[in-house]
């Protein structure tokens, strides 16, 4: 498959959405300290203090600075999608390549496992685990990669198995290539999109999880998350706060969620051709 | 894959989830009734209780044999003690289970048939107008996480325009009876429903439409259109009934999302289901409650799955001879 991938994206209009949204959320995550003059935590001596110059979107019921929160919000959310996601890939890469790599007993073990897993609705095993450990954002990376591995794993495994029976990898093989030197010259270019499809996805399912199990108030009360916003905000619904406290909290992770789920949409598309919008 | 593979899946899934929720909160530092029952529990029980916990669930006894008593109580039922309410869990939570499947089931239904009937007209009509503001739209209603999809729809129509109550499922004390009654408990269901509906039907749509573009182009399309078959016919009869099969599959791969979902917009509405009881168990960090809760949820999201697949190889033979 010789297809530019990062091309075929940013040429249909949802993965140039997805993307922009993204861009858009990450960069106000990382320059978060340069838009806003005040701290998280920081008391700022006015309790539910409407929109203002000072305070763009208001002070919440403790006077904190909201649009701070929704800055640094936005750090949690991508912080912890990113990272769950990518330890996530980088173990459905490793079981589903070594399973179809290595075939008989080990592939067949594997299988068994991620097919189990597979069944197991991965948020609840979430918020169980969240419910006694109040999990801060390095472990929630963790307890949510440890849920999300197996779809993609099976993915990769079927994907690698087709790869292994491609030309070039058997020509390799017969100029005698090693098992690794197959894997990482061969099998790993070829379905390489498939995994970063696989990020996407379980990007957007992480951040998801991460505003669910924060909203149940299950995470670290201390870490800044929009899920925690909300469920703050919620208990105040009779007065005005929610319109600059609840609404952009949500709009922001509807945002981002929708974002990466264009831009999951955009590549399954670049992947499976059939589905391309080509007598249009 | 056979049919002894598929079930061993499942036994292995209830195995692993059953040694989770054995092994998380005892993973606790302190001694397992402090761990499993948590500190405001310890203060609210009594001597006597302790005891009566302690000797139901072996929690003297090593780790095997703890395993042991807890597999047994759970098959006799019994799901510990939740000290907010004062009751038996199973008790609790039988209590709330019937809104909560109103609610799971009619959304199921409901989006299922809506998703399916727009994802054939979408996908029949590929590239025109209405399919491009069709996908538009349920793309972005994707993203929309459901506990969000209920707040917007909560202050819209139960904030904004007073149209509907705010909280519960039906009006306390009101002695209703009959008709009546049935009304209000629509009153109630309606937004929650809604938001479930909304949310949970852009993944059908997208799933019917996606096949149906690809069974438009399979052969025996043109070849019912050469014999001359009306094009509704060509479009339900025989594109349409094709592209039904990975629905069924839908069903069951969203099933969890539902549940899930369920309980986020309850605990939204206050609908008095078991998402409303698992938020609050988990603020009253009554964890038997929560387990309960939780361990109830898993195993009927597994029990369907399994019937969705099972029910699969039926419709599709295809399925069985697939590896």
């Amino acid at each position: 498959m010789h297809i530019d991938y990062w091309r075929e994206v940013k040429k249909s209009g949802p993965g140039r959405a997805g993307l922009a949204a993204i861009t858009a959320v990450a960069a106000l995550a990382v320059l978060a300290p340069l838009f806003t003059g005040h701290q998280p935590g920081e008391y700022t001596g006015a309790i539910f203090h409407p929109p203002s110059r000072e305070y763009w979107l208001g002070t919440n019921d403790v006077g904190q600075d909201i649009w701070t929160h929704l800055l640094y919000g936005a750090r949690t959310s991508l912080a912890v999608g990113c990272g769950a996601a990518a330890l996530s890939a980088i173990v459905s890469a490793l079981v589903g390549g070594l399973a179809a790599l290595s075939g008989g007993i080990t592939d067949r073990v594997l299988m068994r496992l991620t097919d189990s897993l597979l069944v197991v609705p991965p948020i609840m095993v979430a918020i169980l685990a969240a419910a006694y450990f109040r999990p801060g954002a390095a472990l929630l990376v963790f307890l949510l990669a440890a849920v999300m591995w197996p779809g993609g794993a099976r993915l990769v495994r079927s994907q690698a198995l087709a790869a292994k029976e491609r030309a070039h990898v058997a020509a390799a093989r017969t100029f005698g290539a090693g098992r690794l030197y197959l894997l990482t010259r061969h099998i790993m270019p070829e379905i390489g999109p498939v995994i970063i499809a696989v990020l996407v996805m379980d990007a957007r399912r992480a951040v998801f999880m991460e505003a669910g199990l924060s909203f149940l108030g299950v995470a670290d009360p201390a870490v800044v998350s929009w899920g925690k916003m909300m469920q703050q905000a919620l208990r105040f619904s009779y007065l005005d706060v929610w319109k600059w406290w609840l609404l952009p909290a949500g709009a922001a992770l509807s945002l981002t969620v929708a974002g990466l789920a264009f831009t999951g949409f955009a590549l399954e598309t670049v992947l499976n051709p059939r589905l391309k919008e080509r007598d249009r | 894959m056979d049919r002894t593979g598929l079930l061993l899946n499942y036994a292995a899934a209830l195995a692993i989830i059953l040694v989770l929720n054995f092994a998380i909160p005892r993973l606790m530092p302190g001694d397992p009734l402090q761990a499993i029952y948590g500190d405001e529990a310890m203060i609210a029980m009594t001597p006597e209780m302790k005891e009566d916990i302690i000797r139901r669930f072996s929690l003297d006894m090593p780790p095997d044999r703890q395993f042991r008593a807890y597999i047994a109580s759970l098959l006799r039922g019994d799901l510990g003690h939740s000290y907010y309410f004062n009751a038996p869990v199973a008790e609790v939570i039988t209590g709330r289970l019937p809104w909560t499947a109103l609610l799971a089931g009619l959304a199921l239904v409901l989006s299922m048939a809506a998703g399916a009937f727009l994802g054939i007209e979408s996908g029949y009509r590929r590239g025109r107008p209405a399919d491009g503001v069709l996908l538009a739209g349920m793309m972005s209603l994707s993203g929309l996480p459901d506990f969000f999809a209920g707040i917007l729809l909560l202050i819209l129509f139960g904030v904004g325009l007073g149209l509907v109550p705010l909280a519960g499922a039906v009006t306390p004390y009101s002695g209703l009876g009959g008709m009546a009654l049935f009304l209000d408990i629509l009153h109630h269901l309606a937004l929650p429903l809604a938001s479930l509906v909304i949310v949970r039907i852009s993944a059908v749509y997208l799933l019917t439409r996606n096949t149906m573009v690809l069974t438009m182009g399979a052969a025996f399309i043109r070849t019912a259109r050469a014999k001359g078959c009306p094009e509704a016919a060509v479009r339900y009869r025989h594109a349409g009934r094709s592209s039904l099969l990975p629905v069924v599959t839908a069903a069951g791969l969203q099933l969890p999302h539902l549940i899930t979902g369920t309980l986020f917009v309850e605990i939204v509405f206050s609908y008095p289901g078991i998402g409303t009881l698992l938020y609050n168990a988990l603020l009253t960090r009554d964890y038997p409650l929560m387990q309960g809760v939780l361990l109830l949820v898993t195993v009927v999201v597994l029990g369907v799955n399994l019937m969705v697949d099972l029910l699969y190889r039926k419709i599709d033979p295809r399925v069985t001879h697939a590896y």
